[in-house]
């Protein structure tokens, strides 16, 4: 009898920790967030928020110090003095970029902060997936908030005047900076994920939606100037380098596509599932695949070289100088800083 | 494999119901309930069958003379109880096979809601990859609306109601008590106190409200609004199969007036 209980309250306990972590947020949920000032490189995996000095790859700080419920994944923002990035917790913190120590908290928000906020002088625009895009003041306090149909997931862009900011409800919104005023909205068809590209002198806002589309639209009204439709699913930000736009699709094509009409300029099969944005050098472009290689092509589309890591990469490497740190999901680093022709610099290894 | 046997065919299932409902996904997984309890109806009769056969057993003369003659040599006993089920037919597994084989519909079901609920991008990129472009529309589909009731569906849930600082976990509440209800409703009580399965029943009655409040309390409640749906019909399918003791809650119904001469009450057991 008593033997049963045991075994009743074991299934019990081994149920619940399988169910309940089905159901939690794992290293699954999003990609490292990788940004820098040039000297350290600051990294939101998991459950801290890493700087690393760009150097070495040694570690100046983290936080939290000890592992808690909190997981950052959104790349942390640097604004002069200080480190913005938000959590799975609703949570959006600003920490020290010397110390990490915490300098204030908005905890107005009511779900996960998947996309990082943008600065735009004095103001702080921070999308939530509550579908709120607030607006905070260099203090944390609330300046404005504006709300959307659905969840955001895209950083906002700005122009300085208006904030661009794309939704999961399938539009795109023009946002008075200031007053927090919708000027526009446009329905594009589909979710979008990524956040836009702005081409603040043209006036071109460009994007991909779930609905396979590239579109490019008028900032000024919202109108659309041209719009393309891929054959493969699109999981990428277009990146803008001189008239063309360079992006990939899921079914392992790239392509450079001209800003005037969305026309083809040249395409490669990579056979590789092409996720996230491409980075842009002067005379070549990296695109990331989902099965982890970073393939470098010149602007024409010649093959430069590719190099293959143990992981995901969901988001171009971030140039850091002469360098490239690579952000990888779900491999045993998380990140590593290469040349500009893809060899190993060093390997960021969290303390224990 | 499992994936594409199961959570596949669920995620389709779940969304394209989803759809025809207008897009409320809250009704979509009471429905996706239905039909899935539906579908392993006939593996839950033989379960009540084999479970039944088994209850009887402990009644049986026999085999109670049979445990008082063994009892100090159990490889006899299991032998002799071998011998006694096949001489009355019974199958042992019968009772427990069902629920085995209803257990990975079960871990599916769960699954594909949580999947369906995607509220990550990369969750998001993981749920476009299952849904058949033949069935559905992604860019008409995604992203799923969440909301049912109060609740957010991918959140665990709670009802603020104005003036509390914290929310009320309602759904939790109710997840208890269904569970806890349905468990009372479909135990039959046993004479012989010694009879193993009727404890564990008791236990399980017992910790499995507790159990499923827990998972309702820290999961998504898309899942409890399952936990939810599955214990109401569970419910319904037993009292349509007539194995539903409404004494064992409500037992003012068992306050019948004893027949002369009899000083016992009456169950409602069937």
């Amino acid at each position: 009898m008593k033997n049963t209980k045991i075994l009743l309250i074991g299934l019990f306990l081994l149920g619940a920790v399988l169910l309940t972590s089905c159901g939690a947020p794992l290293s699954g949920s999003s990609w490292p967030g990788v940004s820098s000032n040039g000297d350290a490189v600051y990294v939101a995996y998991m459950q801290h928020v890493y700087a690393i000095r760009a150097a070495d790859g040694s570690m100046i700080w983290r936080f939290p110090e000890k592992a808690g419920r909190q997981m950052f994944f959104a790349a942390p923002v640097l604004a002069d003095d200080q480190l913005l990035v938000g959590d799975y917790e609703n949570v959006l913190h600003s920490l020290d970029p010397n110390s990490g120590v915490e300098k204030w908290i908005f905890t107005q928000a009511q779900a996960d902060w998947i996309a990082s906020p943008l600065v735009v002088g004095d103001v702080i625009l921070a999308p939530n997936a509550d579908h709120f895009l607030y607006a905070l003041s260099k203090n944390g306090s609330l300046l404005w908030k504006f709300e959307t149909g659905r969840a955001l997931w895209a950083q906002p862009v700005s122009d300085g005047e208006f904030v661009y900011q794309a939704s999961m409800d399938h539009k795109v919104y023009a946002i008075n900076l200031r007053t927090g005023q919708e000027l526009w909205s446009l329905d594009v068809g589909g979710a979008v994920i990524y956040s836009p590209t702005l081409d603040a002198e043209e006036g071109t806002l460009y994007l991909t939606t779930l609905a396979r589309n590239l579109m490019a639209i008028n900032t000024q009204d919202g109108s659309i100037r041209w719009q393309r439709q891929f054959e493969g699913g699109l999981w990428t930000q277009p990146a803008l380098h001189d008239g063309r736009l360079y992006m990939g699709d899921l079914q392992g094509t790239v392509y450079a596509i001209s800003t005037k009409d969305g026309a083809e300029i040249w395409t490669q099969k990579v056979d590789q599932p092409v996720t996230g944005k491409p980075t842009v050098l002067d005379s070549r472009v990296i695109f990331p695949t989902e099965d982890g290689s970073l393939i470098a092509m010149t602007l024409e589309g010649e093959r430069l070289w590719s190099r293959t890591f143990e992981g995901k990469l969901y988001t171009g490497p971030v140039v850091i100088g002469d360098r490239l740190a690579v952000g990888i999901a779900g491999g045993k680093e998380f990140l590593k800083m290469v040349s500009l022709d893809g060899q190993d610099l060093w390997t960021f290894v969290p303390p224990k | 494999m499992w994936d594409a046997l199961i959570i596949t065919p669920f995620i389709n299932t779940l969304l394209f119901i989803y759809n025809i409902v207008g897009q409320n996904f809250g009704i979509a997984i009471i429905l996706f309930t239905l039909l899935i309890r539906l579908i392993t109806h006939p593996l839950m009769v033989k379960q009540i069958k084999g479970a039944q056969a088994m209850q009887e057993l402990q009644k049986n003369e026999k085999w109670i003379k049979i445990q008082e003659k063994y009892k100090g040599d159990r490889e006899k006993l299991a032998q002799e109880q071998m011998a006694l089920y096949k001489e009355l037919g019974i199958n042992p597994f019968a009772s427990c096979l069902p629920t085995l084989i209803q257990l990975p519909i079960i871990f599916g079901l769960y699954q594909a809601i949580i999947s369906a609920l995607a509220s990550t991008p990369l969750d998001l990129l993981r749920l476009i990859r299952h849904i058949y472009p033949g069935l559905l529309q992604v860019e008409s589909l995604i992203p799923l609306n969440s909301r049912f009731l109060w609740m957010d569906l991918g959140q665990p849930e709670r009802l603020f109601i104005p003036g509390l600082s914290f929310g009320i976990p309602v759904l939790v509440v109710v997840v208890v008590i269904t569970t806890y209800v349905q468990g009372k409703l479909i135990a039959t009580p046993s004479a012989n106190p010694k009879d193993q399965t009727a404890a564990m029943s008791n236990m399980m009655n017992l910790y499995m409200p507790i159990f499923m409040g827990y998972l309702a309390y820290t999961l998504a409640s898309g899942l409890a609004l399952y936990f939810v749906a599955s214990n109401l019909i569970g419910i319904l399918q037993y009292a349509m199969l007539g194995k539903v003791n409404w004494g064992n809650v409500f037992p003012f119904l068992n306050k019948q007036p004893a027949p002369a001469g009899s000083g016992g009450k009456k169950s409602y057991s069937k």
